[in-house]
């Protein structure tokens, strides 16, 4: 049977990082404010009532503020007595004025501060809750917690086995909705729990020697479509997330997206063995007396009810267990295997555009199939190389925490439509006669299925229509599990001629990076391994090319990701070649090309390793 | 003139939350209108609020409940 889960989550927490600029304008800032600390009590205290209404359990996750604060404590052992609510710790909700005199910083993401300063914050705040509790938590987080950081909470506190952990494609995007001022910049991580590696919180691990010893719950569940494209932080299982992007009706206050949302994670189960998750986060700045935004309060407190009132409705049908955190982390581990991937067919709930998307996670990889463009991946993040990422002050990422990407399509162009250059995207070419096309512009859908290990996606066939001839032409791409490979196979499956013969060119134009910008690609090595033919080329910017028939492979190292992505092929008339780019396209592409007859099929795979 | 504030409700500026930018506006009460400080936006309470409606646009499946995520039939293809 399907087993839908939810955690919710609330934090009181004494001065949200919203409520002070937004509610104090035209004040001084005073975090002390006692109207302030009063309202953030009483925002939690009405945030844990609503889920109690509905049937469903919490995690409370304490804040440093709030432990200094008895009627929180006494909240949160009450609630824990009377509903089996945990008690757990947030490093969220840092700031108070207990904390700023003590760290003189206004500084209040865990992620962004010095090792020393983390581990400092870390035992401080610990310490704290056992003082206050007479127990450590079982469970912990922060929107984002860098491998160094989980590392030693763990070896710390051995009691810790679940933490919030990063926000799904909270990045560059919601740095820029913020005019530039929100530095959550932590793309490229799992929508869905995971266990993370001890080297890089990203990217799952693969198995017990890699195990950071918790298990990491996303910063809500987001909208695998809709915050790749857009602002994250309108598109989550957060009610008020769903009023901040105006996704509502404004006459009557309904929101099916919301439940669109929440529907389509439950339907999840489907691709991953019968099971599917959902975590809900509001932070008390969101439910402001004085509104927010547009929102006045009564409509925000409504979606809260509301989004409540849903998960309560389907656990009193049978369709959802609320656990905590601790309860989830235990479920998690007893019930989920290292390499076992998550995968996500998701369609567009919200524009009207019958777009779908294929995401796929494991401790590999992390990718995504565009259908709307043939089947294309349009997102690449090499997990294989569990990429040491140290961030905080002192490294050389204070604030950066995204894994980096080998393509992205959103920051680096994507299937091509401008002047010059290329964009990243792993598609591939048929011509005929002289006339090229790029599957990218065949729309379809794909169906998911799974074969022992392999999760396959099949796609809808497409025709390409060349001047004097049509092919009915499908993609299948196979995940096998556990082995950092893609396999993508174009199978013809009839030609208007069907003694006619069309080339096929399978490529892949990527690069390396977190952001829109593009970073150095000097000491990436291209290959071409043929063996008398081999051929290599050292990156700079020369736009040189090499191929060789029949070649055993195609190569890229990528030395600052440490990383190295190969294509080999099983099909006619194979040859294998790379490019070079140019400083006014600085990516890289490997491919193949062959031809391809009625009924038969052309392959090619792609794998990732780490480089060194 | 006097300083600007905020008004009763912080109004995004439309323009901009069309744009994936959340920029508060600022209200000058001797105009009674909103104004934008990033791009160049200005309007009174209903024109924000008309404003807001017509982002809304590109949410063309916003008021959709869905039942079925892999059923791509449109309306007009059913039989």
């Amino acid at each position: 049977m399907d087993q839908f889960i939810v955690n919710i989550i609330h934090r009181p927490e004494m001065v949200p990082e919203y409520a002070e600029k937004v509610t104090g304008q035209g004040k001084a800032e005073d975090i002390g404010r006692k109207a302030l600390l009063t309202e953030s009590l009483d925002i939690f205290r009405l945030q844990q009532q609503i889920a109690h209404d509905n049937g469903l359990k919490t995690t409370i996750q304490m804040t440093y503020a709030s432990l200094f604060n008895d009627e929180a404590v006494a909240i949160a052992k009450e609630h824990h007595e009377k509903y089996g609510d945990e008690i757990a710790l947030s490093l969220l909700g840092l700031p108070c004025e207990q904390f700023r005199e003590k760290y003189k910083t206004k500084d209040f993401c865990i992620w962004m501060f010095s090792m020393e300063d983390k581990k400092a914050i870390v035992r401080d705040v610990f310490g704290k809750f056992h003082d206050a509790f007479g127990f450590y938590p079982q469970s912990t987080g922060s929107y984002y917690m860098d491998a160094d950081l989980i590392n030693f909470i763990k070896a710390e506190y051995p009691s810790v086995k679940c933490a919030v952990a990063t926000c799904w494609e909270e990045g560059p995007k919601a740095y820029h909705t913020c005019n530039n001022s929100w530095y959550t910049l932590m793309d490229g991580g799992p929508w869905a729990p995971w266990i993370p590696s001890r080297q890089n919180t990203h990217a799952p691990a693969a198995d017990e020697t890699e195990d950071s010893g918790i298990v990491a719950i996303p910063h809500l569940s987001r909208d695998l479509l809709a915050c790749y494209d857009g602002n994250g932080s309108n598109f989550g299982t957060h009610p008020q997330n769903v009023l901040r992007g105006m996704i509502y009706d404004p006459d009557t206050w309904e929101y099916p997206y919301l439940y669109n949302l929440i529907d389509q994670y439950r339907s999840l189960a489907k691709f991953n063995n019968g099971y599917a998750y959902n975590m809900m986060f509001v932070g008390p700045g969101w439910m402001n007396k004085m509104g927010r935004w547009e929102a006045p309060f009564e409509l925000l407190k409504k979606s809260y009810e509301d989004g409540c009132a849903y998960y309560g409705k389907l656990k009193k049908e049978g369709r959802l267990t609320d656990m905590t955190m601790a309860e989830f982390a235990d479920w998690y581990r007893a019930n989920k295997h290292y390499t076992e991937p998550e995968c996500a067919l998701w369609r567009d709930i919200l524009y009207g555009s019958d777009k779908q998307l294929f995401w796929y996670c494991d401790p590999y990889m992390r990718a995504c199939v565009n259908m709307d463009q043939g089947g294309a991946i349009v997102d690449l993040r090499p997990y294989a190389a569990k990429l040491e990422w140290p961030v905080g002050i002192g490294t050389a990422h204070v604030q950066d925490a995204s894994y980096p990407f080998l393509i992205q399509e959103k920051y680096r162009a994507g299937y091509f439509t401008h002047y010059a250059g290329e964009g990243t995207v792993r598609s591939a070419k048929a011509c005929h006669n002289g006339e090229e096309v790029d599957l990218c512009l065949c729309r379809t859908h794909g169906r998911f299925s799974q074969e022992g290990g392999d999760r396959i996606l099949t796609l809808d066939p497409v025709d390409i229509e060349f001047s004097d001839l049509t092919v009915k032409l499908q993609t299948v791409i196979t995940f096998p599990e556990g082995t950092g490979r893609i396999k993508i196979e174009r199978r013809v499956l009839s030609m208007s001629d069907p003694a006619a013969e069309v080339t096929v060119n399978e490529y892949m134009v990527a690069c390396y990076g977190t952001t829109e910008y593009p970073e150095d690609m000097t000491g990436l090595t291209l290959a071409v391994s043929a063996g008398e033919k081999s051929a290599s080329i050292d990156y700079e910017y020369k736009c040189r090319e090499a191929s060789a028939a029949g070649a055993e492979s195609v190569s890229c190292t990528l030395p600052p990701i440490k990383t190295k992505v190969t294509m080999t092929c099983e099909g006619r008339d194979k040859t294998g070649y790379v490019r070079e780019g140019y400083a006014f396209s600085p990516m890289f592409t490997l491919g193949y090309t062959g031809t391809l007859r009625e009924k038969e099929g052309f392959a090619t795979w792609l794998n990732l390793e780490r480089a060194d | 003139m006097a300083q600007s504030g905020k008004g009763r409700l912080n109004y995004r500026c439309p323009s901009c939350f069309m744009r994936d930018l959340d920029i508060d506006m600022f209200y000058d009460k001797d105009r009674d209108e909103y104004y934008c400080i990033r791009c160049q936006y200005r309007g009174n309470e209903a024109d924000v609020l008309a404003k807001n409606r017509m982002a809304r646009f590109r949410y063309g499946a916003m008021m959709r409940r869905f039942t079925d995520f892999e059923d791509f039939t449109r309306e007009d293809e059913k039989a």
